[in-house]
């Protein structure tokens, strides 16, 4: 086995700088992905930092304006349990719940899935929808992204070295809408074969898609068609159809190109039908 | 090689011990202090059988280094009950037939003892989803389901 050293700094900006000073290191936070990768022998970095002491990492605040910052050390099991997130912001915790088994939920967290950048995981599609941004903290200082310029692509994010996810903010306004993380997976706790984030509020529609595309799936055509169609059966098949045509899913263990194709517009539709069941606001 | 000091507690034992920092919880347990009923099947998350609980909540410990249980509480297998004197759950396994070669039953047991401590009467759907993320090639699962609920019952003050 190779060396590996170990640190486990209480501050932030020492993490940051023995991030900045050694591009063969790596952050750890929940090791749920990362661990896996060091036990098949796909990756070997001179140094872990694990993330685990730094307190400006953890906690999920509700801010004054209602937005919500989520420590990037927060575990999938806290967020799916947290009642800091309410209404609209629901969604991110549906996401939360349905990650895996409890014992991953228990040690995965937020920042790691997020920097991770699985286009097949639970969270990306859930932010997009959301709106939310990833506030990055690096060498240069901190930096707020939106996350639909955060995920570049195939395991690609926009951070760059010795940059960490410190924490996920999201905006009050899509607090106000109804929301629905729908999951479609061979057995519960796979990854999803197709997965479809809504949130639907007066003055519009977001959706974004999981598992078909090397990034988060939107359409702006078929959130315009669904908002001006306001929801009708017609207008959902429209939009399937559009978001069909913005994906580009690829053949795996979790289905073919074409089965995710299909289940595309239906899971769509659930989705919708699911996120104006619940309570309007 | 810099090797880590450790303290961390196993079923109520104090251990203080270096490890390497890479060194698995898994390894630690079943190597380092010979407690050999926390199984290693995959090292990777997606066979349950190497689950403890940690801090009262179940994690795998091939994705957990030791450094990180570092003051922390585990409870393996062994801890769980013993032969003479066993926990309800391994009880209703027995009464059951919850198990043929044994290799999934601890992380069996120890991830049915965290879902009991939220849910003291689960449906057979949640002990289902509770099981979602342990594998087991013998049984067919249907008598592991039904020694959770004899647990469960025992538990509960059934006989
Ligand atoms: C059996 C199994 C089933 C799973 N099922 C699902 C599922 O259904 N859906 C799903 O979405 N995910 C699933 N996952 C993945 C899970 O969500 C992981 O927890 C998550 O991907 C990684 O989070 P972590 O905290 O464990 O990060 P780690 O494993 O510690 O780190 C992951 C990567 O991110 C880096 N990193 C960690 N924290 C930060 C940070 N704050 N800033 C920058 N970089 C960082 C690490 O260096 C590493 O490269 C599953 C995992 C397993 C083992
Ligand atoms: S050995 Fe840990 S989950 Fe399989
Ligand atoms: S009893 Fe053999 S693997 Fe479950």
């Amino acid at each position: 086995m190779t060396t590996t050293r170990f640190h486990a700094p209480e501050r932030l900006d020492e993490a940051i700088r023995l991030l900045a000073a050694d591009d063969e290191a790596r952050p750890l936070a929940g090791g749920q992905t990362l661990v896996a990768m060091l036990n098949a022998d796909l990756l070997s970095p001179s140094q872990i930092i694990s993330l685990h002491r730094i307190a400006a990492l953890k906690g999920i605040e509700k801010r004054s304006d209602g937005s919500v910052r989520i420590g990037a050390m927060t575990t999938h099991a806290g967020l799916a349990r947290s009642d800091v997130l309410r209404d609209g912001h629901r969604l991110l915790a549906q996401a939360a719940g349905r990650i895996g088994h409890e014992a991953i939920r228990n040690r995965g967290t937020i920042g790691g899935a997020v920097a991770h950048g699985d286009p097949s995981a639970d969270y990306p599609p859930a932010l997009v929808a959301l709106d939310a941004v990833i506030e990055a903290v690096g060498p240069k200082g901190k930096r707020e992204i939106p996350a639909s310029d955060f995920f570049q692509g195939f395991l690609t994010t926009a951070l760059g070295q010795g940059e960490i996810v410190a924490a996920i903010i999201l905006p009050p306004s899509l607090n106000q809408a109804r929301t629905h993380y729908e999951k479609f997976a061979r057995v519960e706790g796979d990854f999803a074969t197709v997965s479809v984030a809504v949130a639907l509020w007066r003055g519009g529609v977001r959706i974004a898609l999981g598992g078909v595309g090397p990034v988060p799936v939107r359409s702006a055509e078929a959130e315009a068609e669904l908002q001006a169609g306001q929801l009708s059966d017609a207008a959902i098949n429209d939009a399937g159809a559009l978001l069909v045509a913005a994906s580009d899913p690829l053949d795996d263990v979790r289905g073919s190109a074409d089965y995710r194709r299909r289940l595309i517009p239906r899971l769509v539709k659930r989705a919708i039908r699911a996120a104006q069941a619940k309570d309007a606001r | 090689m810099s090797n880590e000091k450790i303290t961390i507690t196993v079923n109520g034992k104090r251990y203080d011990k270096e490890v390497e920092p890479r060194r698995l919880l898994s390894d630690f347990i079943r190597d380092d202090l010979r407690l050999t009923g926390t199984h290693v099947g995959c090292e990777h998350g997606v066979c349950g059988s190497c689950t403890v609980l940690m801090n009262g909540k179940s994690v795998r410990s091939c994705l957990t280094f030791a450094v990180m249980a570092d003051g922390a509480e585990i409870m393996t297998i062994e801890g769980l009950g013993t032969a003479e004197n066993m926990h309800p759950l391994q009880k209703g396994f027995w009464e059951k037939h919850g198990l043929q070669c044994g290799f999934c039953t601890p992380g069996m047991l120890m991830t049915a003892v965290e879902l009991l401590k939220e849910k003291p009467r689960p449906s057979v759907d949640e002990i289902r989803e509770a099981l979602s993320g342990n594998l087991c090639r013998c049984t067919g699962y249907q008598t592991i389901v039904e020694s959770i609920q004899r647990g469960a019952e025992i538990m509960q003050g059934g006989k």
